[in-house]
C-alpha cells in the first residue's frame, strides 16, 4: 500500500467529512536524504539522563509566568472566601478563654433563640479523632473533655449574617474547671497530674513528651578526644507563624444528591478527606474536597483543620451551605508554624579539620497538638547529617505538649533552627581552627551518590557548585574578615529533603506517591488531572511543563484539573517540596503513554518505525528524515480510530532506600537539595539594629524547570528566613497569653527590610528527578538565617545563640561584649583572620574532593560511598560494620541516662505500657 | 473583625459639628469623633470603648489650612510630609508616621489626639476576654491594669505618635471647639498623664488646628524615632532636639521632647536648659542624653523591653542633637 505517499489511512478523504481541516506535511523522501542517527545522538552530550529522549524543546527550562497567573493578577480567581453559593449561612467559632480546662457545661440555649441563628453545635455533634499523621491523631472538631489552648475550639455556631453569628458566640455560656497549664517546654518534660493529654499506654511516663528520639551514629566515644576544637552552643528560637496572605475560609455544602462539597485552600486536600470521613463518620466517596486558590500555604494549610469539619458539621446540620472565615487572630490560634525550640549543639573538629563529630540535643514546644511533631522531632537532628561527612553523629530530640497554639509544618520543616546552629557552628569551628569557613566546608563535603552517617541515600549534590559560586559573586575573598567595624559577610548552607520518602498512610510498594491523569480528545488539547495542589508555588505549571514537554506542545494546549478529590487521582499534596519531583515524574510517565500511542499513529501514518520518531513543535517527524512526518493532529486522530479519547495515567513511587533501624523512615527522600547563601550585613553598634545589604543564594534544583519559579522561591525564601531571624517572633507573656497575634506586632519585615536577592541557580542533574530537577521550595529558606548570623559575627564580633536577632538581643550581647573587653560600643574591633596551616591542608583536600566529585557525578553507575570515608575507612562499606567503634543505635543507654541533656532527659520517663503498671 | 454598630453623623462645617456635638452631650449620647479613622476604626473592631454615634469631620472644610505657622487638624500626614511650606522636621516627623496609606488618610489632629496603646489592650475583645480585661477597657469589671498590677489608679499605656514631639520644641500651640467655648494652650501642656485621659479635651471638644510662632524657621534640629521596620511601626521611642544657633555656633536655646515612652510626650525643658547652662559641645551632649534617658520611664508594653528603650533614648537623643556638634 505504500507508494502513495498522499493518501491517509483510517478514514475516507471527501470534502466537508474531515473532523478537521488536514492538517501537516506527510513528508517525503525525496526532500532529504536519511541522516547518521549517531550523530544526532552525540550532539546531544554525553552523560546523560533517562528524560533526555524526551526532550522536546516545548517548555522545560524556559523562565515560564505561571499559568494560573492571570487568574490572580485579574483578580479573578476565587479564594477560600470568595466562594459564595446562594442560601449560605456564616459559621463562627466559640474559643477557649482559658490555657487548659476542663470544659464542664457549654449552654447554647441563648445564642440559639437569637434570631437569625439556624445551628448552633458542639463536641457532642463529633466525637470522631483526626489528626494530620495517622500515629497521633488527637485533635476534634470542637473540645470534647478539654480545651488545651486559649483560642481551642468549643462550639460553633451558623447565623444568617455575621453580626449575628459574632452576637451569638457571645452568648454562648461556658463553664470551665481551671487545669495547671504548661507554658515552658521545659516544664513539658516532667510529670504532671494531668498530661495535656492521654495517648493511653503509649503514653511516655505521666509527662507532656508527645515524642522522643535517641540516635547515635558513628565514633561517637571518639568525638570529643579526636577533637582539637569544639563549638557548644545553646540557641533559644522563637515561634514563627507563616504569615501567609490568606487567612483560613472554608464552605462547607451537603448538595442534593446527598453528598458534602467542602471549598478550602488546603495544601493537601486527601488529608482533609481522609479526616472529614473519620470525624463526619461517612465513606470518603461522599465527600468531594474542592481546593480553592491558595493565598499562600508554607506548611500552615497541610493539616485537616477543625474549623473545616466545623463548617461540614453545621451544613450537615443545617442543609445549607456555611462559610467560616478567620480573622488574622484566629489563624494565629490554629498556628501550626515553625516549632519554639532550644537546642544544645556541639560540633567537634579533628586536627586535619574533618567534623569528627555533631551533637545535638532539640527541646522543641509543640503547642497543644501533635500535627506533624512526629516528624519534626527527628528532623531537628536527621536533617544535619549531610552535606558534611562526619565521624559521629548524636541526637537526642523531644517534643513536648504546651498550652499554647499547636506548632507544625513550616517552609524548611524541623530543619531550619538546627541547621541554623549547625552552620553557625561552622563558623565558630573555622574561627578556632583561623581558616576560612568556605574552605572548612568545601573540604567536608559528602560526594555525588552517597550515604550519609544515618543511611541517607543521596543521589545528585550541587553543594560544590553553590558555594563557590557565592563566593565568587558575593567577592567574598575581598570582604571576609574585611570590611569596616560594624559591616560584615557570613555564609550558611542548606540540606533538605526532595520530597518525602514514605508517604504517611500507607507502605511505599502499596500506592504510588502520586498519579497523574491525562485525557486528549479531538481538539488536540490535553487534559490534566492531578492532586497535586497548587498553593501559589507553581505546581500547576511545573506539571503542564512537564506534560508539553513530553508531548511537544506548547503550554497553552495544556488544561490541569487539580482542583477536585472527585476528579483528581490521590495525591499527598504540596508539602516536603514533593511536588515537582514526584508528581512531575508522575505526569511525565502519564505523557510517555500517549506519547507512545501518538508514535504508532505516526509510524502507521508515515510506515516509519517507531523507534526512529522523534516529537518537535506539533508535529512527529522521523530523526534521521525531519521532512518524513505527520502533524500532532493527524496523528492523534488516527490515534483515536478505535477508542476515541486517549486517556493514560503515570505514577511515582520512590524506590527502596535507607536502613532499618527505629526512624531510618524520617528524613530519606528520593533525593535533596543543597544551598549556599552569603549576606552581607550593616549592624549599627550603639542600637545593635542589623541590616541585611544583599544577599547571594545559591541553590541546587537539580534543573530548573521554571527557573522564573525557582528565583522566585529563592527571594520568597530568604524573605520568609529573614523575618524568621531579624523579627519574627510569637511573643508569649508572663502568664502564657499570645500578646502579638496579629500582623502590626508579628513582624513580618516589608520592602524596606529586603535587600537585593541575587539567586543563583545551580543544576547538578538529578538522576531520578524529573528531567534531572529537585525541590527548591524550602531548602532555599535554610541557608539565610545561618549566613545573617554568621554576618553579624564578622560584623561586631557577638556570636547569637537566640532568634530573632532583634535589635535589643543584639545590643545586650554587644554591652556584654563591651563590658568583657572594657571599651565603648564605637570602639569595639571586629574578628580578624589569620590562617593557620590547616588553610592550606583544607585547600588541597577540596580540590582533590572536587576532582573526585566531578567524576562521580558523571559516572553511569558510580561506586558505593558511604560516609566514614573520609575517617580511612573503605568507602564501599558501611563505616559501623568496618570497625565496632562506630556505633548504630537508636536507645539511650544507662551510660547516657546519667547526665543526659535537656531534650534527652525525655527518656527518664517510662511508656505506660512497659510500666507494667497499666 | 466587624465593627459595632453606631450612628455616623456627616456635618459640613464646623458649627454644625459642634452643635451636634452639644446636642449629643446634652442627650448624653456618647460619641467619637473621627477623622481620617486610621486609629480610631481599628480600635473598633476590637470593640474598644467604641460609642453608639461618631461624627466624621471629614466634611469640615474649616479645618484643612496649612501654613508655616498654621497646621490644620484635618491636614492629611501625607500632605504635610510633601509640604514645602510646613518646618521641614515637621514634614519629616510626618513622613515617618505609619506608612503611606495610613499617611494619606490619617490627619495631624488625629495624630496628636493618638489614642495610647498597650498589647494588653489592643486586642479583640475574645482575647481581651480571656485577660480578664484590663484597666482601660475594663467592661464595667473595674479590672485591673495588667502592666503594673494592684494600681488602678492611672493607666500605663503608652502615647506612640511622631508628631507632638517636634512641634512642642517648635512651640506650638493648640487650638481646642468645643460646643459652648474655643480655647488655645501650649502644645506642652495639653498632654495629662494618665493612658485614659491622655489630655485636656473635654467632652464635646475637639482639636482645630495649631499654630506655630513666627521664628518657627530659626530652629533646627531633628527628629529620630526607634522601631523595628522601616514602615508602618509606631515609635519604640521618637526624640526631637531642636535648637537655635547662636552667634558663636553653640545653641542659644535649645528644646528635646520625647514620644513612645510613657502616656504622654514628654517635654524636657529642665534637662536642656541644664545643657545650655554650661555649654561645652560633646560632653553637654552627652549629659543631656544621659538626663533624659533617666527622665523617662517606659514600661512593658510595646514591642521592645523597656530597659532597651530607655537605653535607646540616649543613643536617639545623641543622634538628633549630631547637628550641634558640626560647626
Amino acid at each position: 500500500m505504500s507508494e502513495d505517499k498522499d493518501r491517509v489511512d483510517g478514514y475516507r478523504q471527501q470534502s466537508g467529512k474531515l473532523p478537521f481541516s488536514r492538517p501537516g506535511s506527510g513528508g517525503s523522501r525525496k526532500m532529504s536524504e536519511p541522516r547518521d542517527e549517531d550523530t544526532l545522538a552525540s550532539i546531544r552530550g554525553g552523560g546523560g539522563h533517562k528524560h533526555d529522549d524526551l526532550v522536546t524543546g516545548s517548555a522545560v527550562g524556559r523562565p515560564t509566568a505561571l499559568i494560573d497567573g492571570r487568574w490572580k493578577v485579574t483578580g479573578q480567581a476565587q479564594y477560600g472566601d470568595d466562594v459564595r453559593l446562594s442560601g449560605e449561612l456564616i459559621g463562627r467559632i466559640v474559643r477557649s478563654k482559658h490555657h487548659y480546662a476542663r470544659v464542664l457545661s457549654i449552654d447554647v440555649s441563648a445564642a440559639i433563640e437569637l434570631p437569625g441563628v439556624v445551628a448552633v453545635a458542639t463536641g457532642q455533634d463529633a466525637s470522631g479523632r483526626f489528626g494530620v499523621l495517622p500515629v497521633t491523631k488527637d485533635e476534634h472538631a470542637m473540645a470534647q473533655e478539654k480545651v488545651r489552648h486559649v483560642g481551642d475550639l468549643i462550639a460553633c455556631v451558623a447565623a444568617t449574617d455575621e453580626a449575628t453569628a459574632r452576637e451569638a458566640v457571645r452568648l454562648v455560656e461556658v463553664e470551665y474547671e481551671e487545669l495547671e497549664a504548661v507554658h515552658d517546654m521545659r516544664q513539658g518534660l516532667e510529670d504532671s497530674d494531668e498530661p495535656i493529654h492521654d495517648r493511653g499506654k503509649y503514653h511516655i511516663g505521666a509527662s507532656n513528651v508527645q515524642k522522643r528520639v535517641f540516635q547515635e551514629f558513628g565514633d561517637i566515644e571518639g568525638m570529643s578526644t579526636n577533637a582539637v576544637v569544639s563549638h557548644n552552643s545553646n540557641w533559644l528560637f522563637a515561634g514563627a507563624n507563616h504569615g501567609f496572605t490568606e487567612p483560613h475560609a472554608v464552605v462547607a455544602n451537603w448538595d442534593p444528591s446527598g453528598r458534602l462539597t467542602l471549598y478550602t485552600p488546603q495544601q493537601v486536600p486527601h488529608y482533609v478527606h481522609r479526616a472529614l470521613a473519620d470525624v463526619l463518620d461517612i465513606p470518603m466517596h461522599q465527600i468531594n474536597v474542592h481546593r480553592t486558590f491558595v493565598g499562600g500555604g508554607f506548611g500552615g494549610k497541610s493539616d485537616p483543620f477543625p474549623h473545616e469539619m466545623c463548617a461540614a458539621i453545621l451544613s450537615r446540620k443545617t442543609g445549607r451551605p456555611v462559610r467560616i472565615n478567620f480573622d488574622r487572630e484566629e489563624v494565629f490560634w490554629v498556628n501550626r508554624g515553625r516549632h519554639p525550640s532550644r537546642i544544645e549543639m556541639n560540633l567537634h573538629a579533628d586536627s586535619e579539620g574533618r567534623l569528627c563529630g555533631i551533637e545535638t540535643d532539640a527541646l522543641i514546644d509543640g503547642g497543644a497538638f501533635a500535627s506533624f511533631g512526629h516528624v519534626t522531632t527527628y528532623y531537628n537532628g536527621v536533617l544535619h547529617t549531610a552535606p558534611y561527612e562526619i565521624g559521629a553523629f548524636h541526637y537526642t530530640g523531644a517534643r513536648v505538649w504546651t498550652n499554647k497554639p499547636a506548632s507544625g509544618a513550616m517552609r524548611g520543616h524541623g530543619a531550619v533552627n538546627s541547621r541554623c546552629a549547625v552552620e553557625v557552628g561552622m563558623d565558630d569551628l573555622a574561627e578556632q581552627l583561623s581558616v576560612d569557613p568556605i574552605a572548612l566546608r568545601l573540604a567536608n563535603l559528602l560526594p555525588p551518590h552517597s550515604a550519609t552517617i544515618t543511611g541517607f541515600r543521596v543521589t545528585s549534590i550541587g553543594m560544590r557548585e553553590c558555594l563557590e559560586r557565592v563566593r565568587e559573586a558575593s567577592g567574598w575573598d575581598d570582604k571576609f574578615r574585611k570590611l569596616p567595624d560594624g559591616h560584615g559577610i557570613g555564609i550558611g548552607c542548606g540540606f533538605f529533603i526532595s520530597g518525602s520518602g514514605l508517604p504517611i498512610h500507607w507502605e511505599p510498594n502499596k500506592f504510588p506517591h502520586a498519579t497523574v491523569h491525562l485525557k486528549i480528545d479531538m481538539d488536540g488539547g490535553v487534559t490534566v488531572h492531578t492532586g497535586a495542589a497548587e498553593i501559589g508555588q507553581g505546581s500547576d505549571t511545573v506539571i503542564a511543563q512537564s506534560v508539553a514537554e513530553v508531548l511537544g506542545l506548547p503550554l497553552d494546549m495544556i488544561r490541569i484539573r487539580s482542583r477536585e478529590t472527585d476528579t483528581s487521582p490521590v495525591d499527598l499534596g504540596s508539602y516536603s517540596s514533593r511536588v515537582t519531583f514526584m508528581n512531575a515524574n508522575a505526569a511525565i510517565s502519564a505523557a510517555m503513554g500517549i506519547r507512545q500511542e501518538l508514535l504508532e499513529a505516526a509510524a502507521a501514518l508515515t510506515e516509519a518505525p517507531v523507534e526512529r520518531l522523534v516529537i518537535g513543535d506539533r508535529r512527529i517527524y522521523r530523526k534521521d528524515d525531519p521532512a518524513v512526518g505527520v502533524s500532532y493532529l493527524e496523528a492523534l486522530h488516527k490515534a483515536q480510530e478505535d477508542k476515541g479519547a486517549l486517556v493514560s495515567s503515570g505514577a511515582y513511587r520512590t524506590p527502596p532506600m535507607g536502613r532499618v533501624h527505629k526512624g531510618a523512615g524520617a528524613g530519606i527522600a528520593p533525593a535533596y537539595s543543597f544551598s549556599a547563601y552569603v549576606a552581607e550585613v550593616k549592624v549599627d553598634i550603639e542600637t545593635g539594629q542589623t541590616k541585611v545589604l544583599k544577599v547571594w543564594a545559591a541553590h541546587d534544583c537539580g534543573k530548573a524547570l521554571n527557573p522564573l519559579a525557582v528565583k522566585g522561591q529563592i527571594i520568597g525564601s530568604c524573605h520568609m528566613g529573614l523575618g524568621q531571624v531579624l523579627s519574627e517572633e510569637m511573643k508569649y507573656s508572663r502568664n502564657g497569653h499570645l500578646i502579638n497575634p496579629d500582623l502590626l506586632d508579628y513582624k513580618i519585615p516589608t520592602i524596606h527590610e529586603m535587600p537585593e536577592i541575587v539567586p543563583i541557580i545551580v543544576e547538578s542533574n538529578d538522576s531520578e528527578g524529573p528531567f534531572g530537577a529537585k525541590e527548591a521550595g524550602e531548602g532555599p529558606l535554610l541557608p539565610i538565617l545561618p549566613a545573617v548570623c554568621n554576618a553579624v559575627y564578622d560584623a561586631v564580633g557577638i556570636r547569637t545563640s537566640e532568634l530573632p536577632i532583634t535589635p535589643d538581643r543584639v545590643h545586650r550581647m554587644i554591652e556584654a561584649r563591651c563590658k568583657q573587653e572594657g571599651v565603648a560600643p564605637l570602639d569595639l574591633s571586629s574578628p580578624e583572620l589569620h590562617h593557620s596551616e590547616l588553610q592550606g591542608v583544607l585547600e588541597a583536600r577540596a580540590s582533590e574532593h572536587a576532582s573526585r566529585d566531578a567524576a562521580r557525578a558523571s559516572d553511569p553507575s558510580p561506586s558505593d560511598y558511604n560516609n566514614g570515608a573520609l575517617f580511612g575507612f573503605d568507602p564501599e562499606i558501611p563505616a559501623d560494620e568496618q570497625d565496632e567503634r562506630w556505633v548504630v543505635s537508636v536507645t539511650p543507654g544507662s551510660d547516657y541516662m546519667e547526665s543526659p541533656r535537656l531534650a534527652g532527659s525525655a527518656w527518664k520517663h517510662t511508656e505506660r505500657r512497659h510500666r507494667g503498671d497499666s | 473583625m466587624r465593627m459595632p454598630p453606631f450612628e455616623l453623623h456627616t456635618p459640613n462645617s464646623l458649627d454644625e459639628a459642634l452643635s451636634l456635638a452639644g446636642d449629643l452631650q446634652q442627650s448624653n449620647q456618647d460619641f467619637d469623633w473621627v477623622a481620617g479613622g486610621t486609629d480610631l476604626l481599628p480600635n473598633y473592631k476590637w470593640h474598644l470603648n467604641a460609642k453608639p454615634h461618631v461624627i466624621s469631620l471629614a466634611g469640615v472644610p474649616e479645618l484643612s489650612e496649612l501654613s508655616e505657622t498654621h497646621i490644620g487638624a484635618m491636614v492629611r500626614l501625607q500632605d504635610l510630609a510633601d509640604s514645602e511650606v510646613v518646618h521641614p522636621l515637621v514634614a519629616k516627623a510626618s513622613s515617618m508616621v505609619a506608612s503611606v496609606m495610613i499617611r494619606r488618610s490619617g490627619t495631624v489632629g488625629g495624630n496628636i489626639c493618638l489614642d495610647t496603646r498597650c498589647f494588653w489592650f489592643n486586642q479583640s475583645e475574645e482575647w481581651r476576654e480571656s485577660i480578664e480585661w484590663c484597666y482601660k477597657c475594663d467592661c464595667g469589671t473595674g479590672a485591673d491594669c495588667r502592666v503594673i498590677p494592684n494600681q488602678n489608679t492611672q493607666c500605663v499605656a503608652t502615647y506612640q505618635a511622631d508628631l507632638a514631639p517636634v512641634l512642642m520644641c517648635l512651640g506650638a500651640t493648640i487650638h481646642l471647639a468645643g460646643p459652648s467655648q474655643s480655647r488655645s494652650m501650649p502644645l506642652t501642656e495639653f498632654f495629662e498623664l494618665d493612658g485614659i485621659t491622655r489630655n485636656a479635651l473635654a467632652p464635646g471638644e475637639l482639636v482645630t488646628h495649631l499654630t506655630l510662632p513666627d521664628d518657627v524657621s530659626e530652629w533646627r534640629g531633628d527628629y529620630q524615632k526607634l522601631r523595628q521596620r522601616e514602615s508602618w511601626d509606631f515609635p519604640e521611642a521618637g526624640v526631637a532636639v531642636l535648637w537655635k544657633s547662636g552667634s558663636d555656633g553653640s545653641p542659644s536655646d535649645l528644646r528635646v521632647a520625647t514620644t513612645g515612652l510613657e502616656s504622654i510626650p514628654g517635654f524636657h525643658s529642665a534637662e536642656a536648659i541644664a545643657a545650655l547652662a554650661g555649654w561645652s559641645g560633646g560632653s553637654s551632649v552627652d549629659e543631656l542624653a544621659e538626663a533624659v534617658r533617666k527622665a523617662v520611664k517606659p514600661v512593658l508594653n510595646t514591642w521592645y523591653p523597656p530597659s532597651y528603650r530607655r537605653k535607646m533614648v540616649k543613643v536617639l537623643t545623641k543622634r538628633a542633637s549630631s547637628g550641634l556638634l558640626e560647626v
